[in-house]
């Protein structure tokens, strides 16, 4: 059998009718059936005490024994038009009776009942109704106990085909709320076919497609913008992915063509052991390079899917930007700069990320400062104090030198970027992977990066979130 | 020092076997899982370098069926750098780890420090040539003049001299002097070494801080170099 989940949503619709027809169907049945009963008991009880009365009034004028066949006769008369209504007449003396014997009445059961008793008798399935009165002795009368009944047969079995025909009638009707639902459903999905057979025709060959949010009502339309919506994305991922591998194999052809051709001359004619060290040591040093490059290319593509685990602890950030200063040290003395840390923030990182994401924006600010000028360091905590942990954090590098222009600014940290392509820093090579890492680095932490740049000084720097609880 | 290399990529596995064997080991090739698993179950190797992709079983399984019987020291190589491989291969009992691409002096180093790690206490006086270092005063001397180091220097200069002629890694001795362990891609190692050696071969005619270009630098003395330059004069 299907399992609910999988069934057509027209069909489920259907049925959930279907269930809520037959539940208002049967409590108003049940609610008509009561009704109904309470007013058969009145009538009966109407009925009963009408001929009570009748028999009372006749037994109660009766005073002479000559007088009580009259008595007779109009009871006679009365049960002769009509078989369901029995009567008895009882009393100590045999002249004043009628019937063979007094009837076992069952006591009424409740108000409901009416004051009504039962009499089971042989003719007839269902118990009669009985109404009793005593009439006090009259003349040579003595008290005569009187009793009524007639048969409820009847009224059981109107009871019982009404019952019948509610059942019927609320099947019946909640069948035709299923099949009137059914349609419903179908023709209320109907957008929704529509929208799927859009789907269907999405291609992966043309990327920029997209489903029509028009002539849509307002919940699929809100569908369709949030399913636009992952497009879009899946869209500028994949574009991104391709110029990620363009990017990739344009770095390599660098380092990839000197490796060829310095082998191929090199092997054009009989060499010195020495002048083939040297190409297999410049070769070495191409394939560092591009060991470099593939490691960092790698790094970022696993932060990009998020495949890093961090191990995050929470630490004075100050502390870190000054061990990562240490590791600097060097080169900051050779270029005449001075290192400051300002502020104090606690945060929750991964400290080896940490560091790298430190070591490659003072190693940015180091290569374009100016030399002499001192590069500050400002640490602040999430809510701009000193920040604990847990409230996030930023640290930003500033350093005097030339402004980056606002075009570069903006692409600083995207991957292979270079602000000055031709440049090359102290004979050192750079495959424009730093700040990017930077950023991957920050993303992992939940954070952004940020820069801005005027009035001769350039602030690079990247902020933490809290660990989500 | 007995070492066996399973690998399967038939020029990682020759290049690695005539290296090593020139470094002084002597190695033992298998192609496969299940040969290494031989090798490695029949022979008392000293460490074992093991890849995780193998044809018949694979790394992880070789190490896992090593490990009922023997506690060799085993280092992986892997191609993929995902952290699970890390744990899978740590936590199977690996010794260590390497990600392709790895250089061949890397693999050198931690080889030897994994052998190393057996052996007893290391001195702590060091001697090469005329230097003299006391590693417990933190004190360098060069014919028998004090050198004046700062800490970095010092620290620098002790890991160079306990592994006293090995090629040391830019990125080995960033991990052990700074504990930066990541291709910084900056040029703190070089500053670094022109400093120190500045302060301890300045002055001196024999040197013993060399650069091997491409690979790293090693401490030692080289008597043909001092000899060459000795006779130069002449």
């Amino acid at each position: 059998m299907t399992p609910w989940r999988e069934l057509p949503i027209a069909r489920r619709l259907a049925a959930m009718f279907a269930g809520a027809a037959l539940l208002v169907f049967a409590l108003v049945g049940v609610a008509l059936y009561q009704v109904l009963q309470t007013q058969i008991v009145r009538y009966q009880h109407a009925e009963l005490e009408t001929k009570l009365r009748y028999v009372a009034g006749s037994v109660g004028a009766c005073d002479l024994r000559e007088r009580w066949h009259k008595v007779e006769d109009k009871v006679e008369s009365m049960v002769s038009s009509d078989r369901s209504t029995k009567v008895w007449a009882w009393s100590d003396s045999d002249l004043f009776r009628i019937g063979t014997a007094a009837p076992r009445v069952e006591a009424a059961g409740g108000a409901a009942d009416r004051g009504m008793g039962r009499l089971w008798l042989d003719d007839s399935d269902a118990p009669y109704r009985v109404l009793a009165q005593s009439i006090p002795a009259k003349g040579e009368r003595p008290p005569v106990q009187v009793w009524v009944a007639i048969d409820s047969q009847p009224y059981r079995a109107a009871l019982r085909s009404f019952a019948f025909a509610l059942v019927a009638l609320g099947l019946g009707g909640a069948a035709l709320v299923a099949l009137l639902g059914h349609w419903i459903a179908q023709v209320g999905l109907r957008p929704l076919q529509r929208l799927s057979s859009q789907a269907q025709r999405l291609s992966p060959s043309n990327l920029s497609q997209r489903l029509q949010p028009t002539d849509l009502p307002p919940e699929l339309s809100r569908l369709t913008a949030a399913f636009n919506g992952a497009l879009d994305r899946l869209e500028a991922a994949y574009t991104r992915l391709e110029a990620f591998n363009a990017d990739v194999a344009h770095e390599l052809r660098t380092p990839l063509t000197n490796l060829m051709g310095q082998t191929q001359v090199a092997l054009q004619r009989p060499r010195e052991a020495v002048r083939l060290t040297e190409v297999l040591t410049s070769n070495l040093e191409e394939l560092e390079r591009m060991r470099g490059i593939v490691n960092d290319m790698l790094f970022l593509s696993r932060a990009g899917q998020g495949d890093i685990a961090l191990d995050r602890v929470c630490v004075p950030l100050a502390t870190e930007v000054a061990k990562t200063g240490e590791f600097l040290e060097y080169l900051l003395e050779e270029a005449g700069m001075r290192l400051r840390i300002d502020g104090a923030a606690d945060a929750w990182i991964d400290t080896s990320l940490f560091r790298r994401a430190m070591t490659n924006l003072l190693h940015n600010a180091v290569q374009h400062a100016a030399p002499g000028s001192e590069i500050v360091v400002e640490v602040r905590g999430g809510d701009g104090a000193a920040g604990e942990c847990g409230t996030g954090a930023s640290v930003a590098v500033r350093n005097h030198g030339k402004c980056v222009e606002p075009q570069h600014l903006a692409r600083m940290f995207d991957r292979f970027y270079r602000v000055d392509a031709a440049r090359e820093h102290g004979g050192e090579r750079h495959h424009g992977l730093g700040l990017s890492i930077v950023k991957a680095i920050a993303s992992l932490h939940g954070g952004s990066v940020f820069a801005a740049s005027g009035d001769g000084q350039t602030t690079v720097g990247f902020s933490l979130a809290a660990p989500a609880a | 020092m007995k070492l066996l290399i399973v690998e399967d990529e038939a020029k990682t596995a020759d290049y690695l076997r005539d290296g090593l064997a020139e470094q002084g080991w002597s190695v033992d090739v298998a192609r496969d899982g299940n040969n290494g698993l031989h090798l490695a179950r029949e022979f008392d190797y000293d460490v074992i370098v093991l890849d995780v992709m193998l044809p018949g079983l694979d790394g992880f399984s070789v190490l896992r069926e090593l490990r009922l019987r023997k506690q060799t020291p085993v280092i992986m190589l892997t191609a993929r750098d995902r952290i699970d491989d890390r744990v899978h291969g740590l936590g199977a009992g690996a010794d260590d780890y390497l990600v392709k691409p790895f250089s061949f002096i890397e693999l050198l180093a931690r080889l030897q420090a994994l052998v190393r790690r057996g052996r007893q206490q290391e001195p702590t006086e060091l001697s090469i040539g005329d230097l003299q270092i006391n590693l417990i005063a933190r004190r360098a001397f060069r014919d028998g003049n004090r050198l004046d180091l700062t800490g970095k220097e010092f620290a620098l200069l002790a890991l160079l001299a306990q592994r006293r002629g090995q090629i040391l890694s830019k990125t080995l001795i960033a991990a052990q002097v700074w504990d930066i362990n990541f291709d910084s891609n900056t040029n703190v190692v070089e500053v670094a070494i022109k400093r120190l050696r500045a302060k301890i071969d300045g002055p001196f005619r024999h040197k013993l801080l060399h650069t091997v270009r491409g690979m790293g630098y090693v401490l030692e003395t080289r008597e043909d170099e001092d000899a060459g330059s000795a006779r130069s004069p002449a």
